[in-house]
């Protein structure tokens, strides 16, 4: 109760400094479009961060970031509010920084286990401290428990899901 | 404030000698980005109490240490209580290096301020690709025009790359009108082109030396064909993975089955998989022409597979990509609009009447003008490796370039201009691989005085329709936009069909309104290219042009004219080239 209340005032005074940034996850379906067309999609969602103004995602490039909606699947088909962070963006970076040495280099991808709803899953935990829906983590279980799922596995060990949605996005506002 | 002490005064006196704590010891878990460690504390301590104990596990000071809980830094005056950190939860870590700034990595710049505190809203990633344009952008030309709308602009061809793929990601009508053009259909359908192209890509060169089954699968054109056959038809692509997909399952179930299964996988595929990625990057058409192992499962994996990880290959993949469907399609459309100076003439000769109105369209105006107005775009396409494969496969392959042009809607009921191209087709490929056309089309100053010149002979024939008396039909001069005019330029002496002498005002397979001021500017246009040619003889057909060296050639024994002219057009005048051509040919 007086932690609440604690909580609650902490918050206020952080918002009121101006230092509480907001956090949302974007939900890209992958099943639309042309993904759909051309193989029936293992995993149906992608996620990311979004940030400080950026969006963090973790791919087969190791996790990478663009400007909100700048990957090649253009603007999220569904957002969720994860609420606000105090942490300041030079500390997110330098926590991204360690997690790119460590659990999430590019190579750690795996498609099923290790993956860019990982990512967001852990950064968002980081974060907020919230996670995210559970529903987005537990696909690839769900997936894995199926006897194809099963015998997929061994490819599905180097595919990867990566928007590219470098620089060059940046460049296009030019135009 | 919560009471720091424990609210049990008898708990208070229990634990005066115990320094530990004077409430519960928690674990706490204290998670790195690299690992995680269980720490006990007490539940009433300080944040700095904490870190003490956190900065001797962890061998790090303890102003280094920054926690994090519930999206909240603790600071170190605060209590663990006042964050409501209890027994079993996590806290996060982060340990400060000294530059803790300093990091670029993977991620775009961090001063990105288009979209800086819009979160939801920034559809700057996308301008003209959004998904309300396609539709008139693609009706018709499908890529062509696709492009014009993507905003050619962009200087950086992998952009131009990325966008397509957008596009495509949002669209997926997209793709099958780009499959459906018969352009690209023809290019796929022609076994050769695509192996060439394949071929030429190094990593692709290194996986078949790996793996000497690549490259029979490869070199078998019945395999070939059908691979296309299926890229083009996304049903039949489906019904295989169908049928692929049980044939696995069925091998699985015999016995070593699922190893074999896996070598294969590692042997080959994964490789494969890999080349594929880095070679063709974003495009998931790519890997179809790519993928053409024989096993049963092979294709279907990789066709499964592939398009799954290429719509977003690894970032790095550079503008040296070969991308069969979105290259197709760009260098389609780079090599259409130049090698259709007239039918692409924006300004004069009325396109519909060519078949195609898609040329007329605005976008392929601001195509034109784009291309003129950037050069780096046009270097860029220009220099994209996999445009000069395209271009190399053409020129040493002149049927399939013919035949790829011939198949275009543009030249459909076109007979005589498909004539025409067939005959300009040499040269044209020619002149493209000449490094001078190609810096005056990469030249923005030449670009735009072509331009120039352009708008210029429109108004000209506006204004003066009876200054310049006739011929030339063909319509291949006139109108040449920017880049297609070096082309032009040795195209257009042979325009006139070969048959036909060249005085003859042969009529124009353009039957414009405005035929006569049309053939008039086209004489312009061709007069004046001619001297920018550097004075090529004026006359205008081929054998007017080549006389001399068709007399060269018959007194040396090649008494087919018809071939001596051909080689002569395709050399561009050159004898000895020619000569070799004729001896080249003749076995054949």
């Amino acid at each position: 109760d007086v932690n609440a209340a604690a909580d609650l005032s902490t918050t206020f005074v952080a918002m009121a400094d101006g230092s509480s940034f907001n956090v949302k996850l974007y939900i890209y379906d992958l099943s639309k479009g042309l993904a759909r067309q051309l193989s029936p999609m293992m995993l149906g969602e992608h996620t990311s961060i979004v940030v400080y103004g950026e969006e963090f995602f973790f791919g087969g490039g190791g996790i990478m970031s663009c400007f909100p909606g700048g990957t090649i699947l253009g603007m999220s088909d569904s957002t969720v509010d994860l609420g606000n962070t105090e942490v300041p963006r030079d500390l997110f970076q330098e926590y991204l920084s360690s997690l790119r040495e460590s659990t999430y280099r590019p190579e750690k991808y795996h498609l099923f286990e290790h993956n860019c709803n990982t990512f967001s899953s852990e950064v968002a935990q980081f974060l907020t401290g919230t996670k995210i829906p559970s529903y987005i983590t537990d696909l690839p279980s769900e997936v894995l428990a199926t006897p194809f799922g099963q015998a997929l596995r061994p490819f599905l060990d180097s595919v990867t899901i990566t928007p590219s949605g470098e620089n060059g996005m940046n460049g296009y506002g030019q135009w | 404030m919560a009471e720091n002490s424990g609210t049990d005064p008898a708990v208070e006196t229990n634990t005066e000698e115990n320094a530990a704590a004077s409430a519960t010891i928690i674990k706490v878990t204290v998670k790195t980005p690299k690992d995680k460690e269980e720490i006990a504390i007490a539940e009433d301590s300080s944040v700095a109490q904490f870190k003490e104990e956190i900065s001797k596990r962890f061998k790090a000071k303890q102003d280094q240490l920054v926690l994090i809980f519930a999206g909240k830094i603790l600071k170190d005056g605060d209590t663990l209580g006042q964050h409501g950190i209890k027994d079993g939860l996590t806290v996060h870590l982060v340990i400060k290096t000294d530059n803790s700034c300093a990091f670029k990595g993977n991620t775009a710049g961090t001063a990105n301020p288009s979209p800086a505190g819009n979160l939801g809203t920034p559809q700057g990633s996308g301008p003209s690709p959004t998904p309300t344009q396609p539709p008139n952008v693609l009706a018709g030309f499908g890529d062509l025009s696709g492009l014009s709308n993507l905003g050619m602009g962009s200087a950086n061809f992998m952009e131009l790359q990325q966008q397509m793929q957008r596009q495509l990601m949002s669209n997926p009508e997209m793709l099958s009108q780009i499959m459906e053009n018969p352009l690209v259909q023809s290019m796929m359908s022609n076994p050769d082109l695509m192996r060439q192209m394949i071929v030429a890509n190094p990593q692709m060169q290194q996986l078949m030396e790996r793996n000497p089954e690549i490259s029979h699968m490869l070199n078998n054109p019945e395999l070939m064909r059908q691979t296309m056959e299926l890229a083009r038809n996304p049903a039949m692509m489906q019904e295989m993975m169908r049928n692929q997909d049980r044939a696995l399952s069925n091998l699985e179930s015999i016995p070593g089955g699922y190893n074999a299964l896996r070598r294969m996988y590692t042997d080959i595929q994964e490789p494969m998989f890999s080349a594929a990625r880095e070679q063709f990057g974003n495009n998931p058409f790519s890997a179809l022409g790519g993928n053409t192992d024989n096993s049963g499962v092979q294709p279907s994996r990789t066709e499964n597979r592939e398009p799954l990880p290429n719509p977003w290959g690894p970032p790095d993949a550079s503008a040296a990509t070969t991308t069969t469907a979105s290259g197709t399609a760009t260098t389609t459309s780079s090599t259409t609009s130049s090698t259709t100076p007239s039918v692409s003439n924006p300004l004069g000769i009325s396109s519909s009447s060519l078949g195609n109105g898609m040329f007329n369209s605005p976008g392929m105006q601001s195509l034109m003008q784009q291309i003129s107005e950037n050069p780096q775009l046009m270097q860029n396409m220009l220099s994209a490796p996999y445009m000069r494969t395209m271009m190399q496969s053409l020129a040493q392959n002149p049927d399939i370039a013919s035949q790829v042009f011939t198949n275009n809607p543009l030249f459909a009921g076109n007979p005589q201009l498909q004539e025409q191209m067939r005959q300009q087709l040499p040269v044209f490929l020619q002149q493209m691989q000449n490094p001078e056309s190609l810096s005056v089309m990469t030249n923005p100053r030449a670009m735009r005085a072509l331009m120039q010149i352009q708008e210029g002979l429109q108004t000209l024939q506006t204004e003066a329709p009876g200054l310049m008396p006739s011929l030339i039909p063909g319509g291949m001069a006139a109108g040449i936009p920017g880049a297609p005019l070096p082309t032009g330029v040795n195209v257009t002496p042979e325009n006139p069909p070969p048959s036909g002498p060249a005085p003859a005002p042969a009529p124009t397979p353009t039957p414009t309104p405005a035929a006569g001021t049309n053939t008039a500017q086209q004489q312009l246009m061709q007069q004046m290219l001619q001297m920018f040619a550097g004075g090529n003889a004026l006359t205008q057909t081929p054998e007017v042009r080549f006389q001399q060296q068709l007399e060269q050639l018959s007194a040396m024994g090649f008494i087919n004219r018809e071939a001596n002219l051909q080689a002569l057009i395709a050399t561009g005048g050159d004898i000895n080239a020619a000569i070799e051509r004729l001896l080249g040919s003749q076995p054949s």
